[in-house]
């Protein structure tokens, strides 16, 4: 059933915008549906403003994408319908996507977060985790109980690169506090993640945040409980008008215009290329009433260092849960070890297998 | 002493919190299922209820709106099943994996434009006498209306079921169809109230989901409750009062799972999520060790179903 609506849909996107073939198109693959108030909704933000910002280009989507040989099957369909700059958005897709671009040597694809390239087939990602760690410093700040909480899906490197910064970042101003992670295992169960909120929230946890597809769950029940909230993915505010501190967004759309724009004049790389704070593909988002001016500007004070290269995120010493030094001091990690990140850092709660 | 105690009442009321959308559909499955239908279809009854009855929550902004829409959703579903069945004699366990891929396109589909919407909820009962009682006012405040109903419905189903003249009928029904036209009454009206009744159920579970707990609509957030449920109706022995603690059992242990993991126990958290089925799995199996002759209080009528004559 599922597949025939996405089928007709697909069709029906693809006919009607046959006749435009002398612009620019971009096709995007989501793994879930494009309205997720999460990962999928920032990545199609993204879609959105390639379309408002870009005269020549014409884009088109398909959601709800499993990361299997399906993927392949949809991106060989927008190939050929004419679609010349490919992004399958979802960490899964990325060997499906290498397959079919070395297939096609004249498209270009742009996957999301993944590790690997070839001629054709660049990355991009951003440092979210800087914004992680600043979002980490207000709840730092704010808490009462020296506890905070986290709801996460998987353990994957970009999850416990989030775990391990907030929890660095409410430390660098009050050493006393521990994060406690429950794992969720899935992307999206809503009553788990309620369910699970209220765990924290019993145990002792004042400020929780998250690693799910949507951020709305925790915060609603955070908001109800009576407690604060950091967000992450997109800004839910309007959800907790009390207990919001602040969040960690995406704004994917001048990142993806400028890969296009490669795409188009010749100078496309092979690379994986990353955003951050400075360049806007990783933000903080607008601060609640719950976080005061002397805290705010504390935070800001540390988002400027980061984005002036005085300060970062990984430096070390980076402790390991159980006491070991895992960074020495005055040591940074590489990008390429923290996009492979396997542990978590002294002052979380929680296993990781 | 009295931490624990605060520890485990924490945890009761958890369980009950997560066993209330499963314990609906489990008693409104008995229901179907004491008549001599099956329907695996309530995750897809679920699915279609949670997402109307968001949609009209956030359309109206009135949540007892949109429970009784998920309701009437939950029936019109179910009648699928019922045409199907009834009416087309086709197989019950076919129909009903129709019923549920269908309850999850449609949900799907149609609910795309109410993702990330506010809607208010049913509030609670903070603020009432029950907050004030010392201890235990603490965990009786933040119980839903949603939790009370079904509660309630326990009592209403098993007197309905072994107190009147039309529970008899409802259940010869589902021991012999064939008894039940000697004695000259039709049973299809019977199956037909029972699939709606089913589907009313499953409606109203899904509300409690979207429209009270998590006040929020994702696609598929059923996540598998709805067909948890239909196994949970076996540990229950088809039995309206055995249904509370067979889906306390599955609340308790999906509680504990994330209530261990919150207390940083050195238990590994894949272990930890697999107690839901586990838990409820093995106590289906101790209970039943010498039940097998009875076939543990299934309906008789039943059984037709699960063997290739029809």
């Amino acid at each position: 059933m599922k597949k025939a609506i996405r089928t007709l849909l697909a069709t029906s996107i693809l006919a009607a915008s046959f006749p435009l073939a002398a612009e620019t198109k971009v096709g995007f693959i989501y793994v879930g549906p494009k309205t997720d108030y999460g990962y999928n909704y920032a990545q199609d933000q993204g879609r959105l403003y390639l379309e408002e910002n870009m005269d020549d280009v014409e884009t088109v989507f398909f959601e709800n994408i499993p990361e299997n040989a399906d993927v392949q099957r949809v991106m060989e369909r927008m190939v050929r319908s004419g679609v010349e700059v490919v992004f399958p958005t979802s960490y899964g897709y990325l060997d499906h996507a290498l397959k079919v671009a070395e297939k096609y040597p004249d498209v270009h694809f742009a996957h999301s977060g993944g590790l690997k390239t070839s001629d054709n087939l660049m990355t991009y990602f951003a440092e979210i985790d800087q914004a992680m760690y600043l979002s980490g410093i207000a709840a730092g700040l704010t808490t009462e109980t020296n506890q905070l909480g986290f709801i996460a899906a998987h353990p994957i490197p970009q999850v416990l690169r989030n775990i391990n910064a907030f929890t660095r970042g409410a430390q660098s101003v009050n050493p006393d506090v521990t994060t406690s992670v429950i794992w969720t295992s899935s992307w999206s169960d809503p009553t788990k993640e309620a369910e699970a909120a209220e765990a924290l929230i019993s145990g002792g946890a004042d400020v929780l945040t998250g690693h799910v597809d949507s951020p709305i769950n925790y915060v609603q029940v955070a908001e109800r409980r009576g407690v604060y909230s950091v967000g992450y993915h997109a800004d839910a505010s309007q959800f907790a008008p009390e207990g919001w501190l602040v969040g960690a967004v995406w704004n994917w759309g001048p990142m993806m215009v400028d890969i296009v724009n490669s795409a188009q004049d010749g100078t496309w790389k092979s690379e994986h290329l990353r955003g951050d704070l400075l360049t806007g593909a990783a933000q903080l988002s607008d601060f609640g009433s719950a976080v005061s001016e002397e805290d705010q500007q504390t935070v800001l004070d540390r988002q400027k260092a980061i984005m002036d290269e005085q300060f970062q995120v990984w430096a070390g010493p980076v402790v390991g849960q159980d006491g070991t030094i895992l960074v020495a001091e005055g040591e940074v990690m590489t990008l390429e070890e923290t996009e492979k990140m396997d542990f978590l850092v002294e002052g979380v709660k929680g296993r990781l297998k | 002493m009295e931490s624990f105690i605060t520890e485990l009442l924490t945890l009761l009321f958890a369980a009950l919190r997560s066993a209330t959308p499963v314990l609906a559909v489990v008693l409104g499955e008995a229901m179907t299922q004491r008549s001599g239908v099956i329907n695996l279809g309530v995750e897809g009854q679920m699915l279609l209820g949670a997402m109307t009855g968001f949609a009209v929550a956030s359309i109206t902004g009135d949540p007892w709106l949109g429970v009784l829409a998920a309701c009437g959703a939950g029936v019109a579903l179910s009648m699928v099943h019922a045409i199907l069945v009834l009416g087309c004699g086709a197989n019950q366990i076919a129909s009903g994996v129709a019923v549920l891929i269908l309850g999850g396109g449609l949900s799907a589909y149609y609910g795309i434009p109410f993702v990330g919407d506010r809607i208010d909820t049913l509030g609670n009962l903070n603020h009432t006498f029950v907050s004030d009682i010392p201890l235990l006012g603490q965990f009786l405040g933040p119980i839903t209306p949603t939790v009370l109903i079904t509660l309630l419905a326990i009592p209403a189903i098993s007197i309905f079921l072994f107190r009147t003249r039309l529970g008899l009928r409802w259940r010869s029904t589902g021991e012999s169809q064939d008894i039940t036209r000697n004695l000259g009454h039709n049973p299809v009206p019977y199956q037909l109230g029972a699939i709606a009744f089913g589907g009313l159920m499953s409606g109203f579970a899904g509300a409690a989901l979207a429209v009270d707990y998590t006040a929020n609509w994702v696609e598929g957030m059923t996540a598998g409750r709805g067909l948890v449920a239909v196994g949970l109706v076996i540990v229950a022995r088809w039995n309206p009062w055995y249904a509370l603690p067979a889906a306390l059992l599955f609340g308790a242990s999906e509680a504990l799972n994330l209530k261990l993991q919150s207390w940083g126990l050195p238990i590994s958290p894949y272990l930890l999520a697999t107690l839901p089925y586990l838990i409820p799995l093995t106590v289906l199996m101790l209970s039943y060790r010498g039940l097998r002759a009875s076939g543990g209080g299934m309906p008789a009528g039943l059984r037709v179903v699960f063997q290739s004559a029809r």
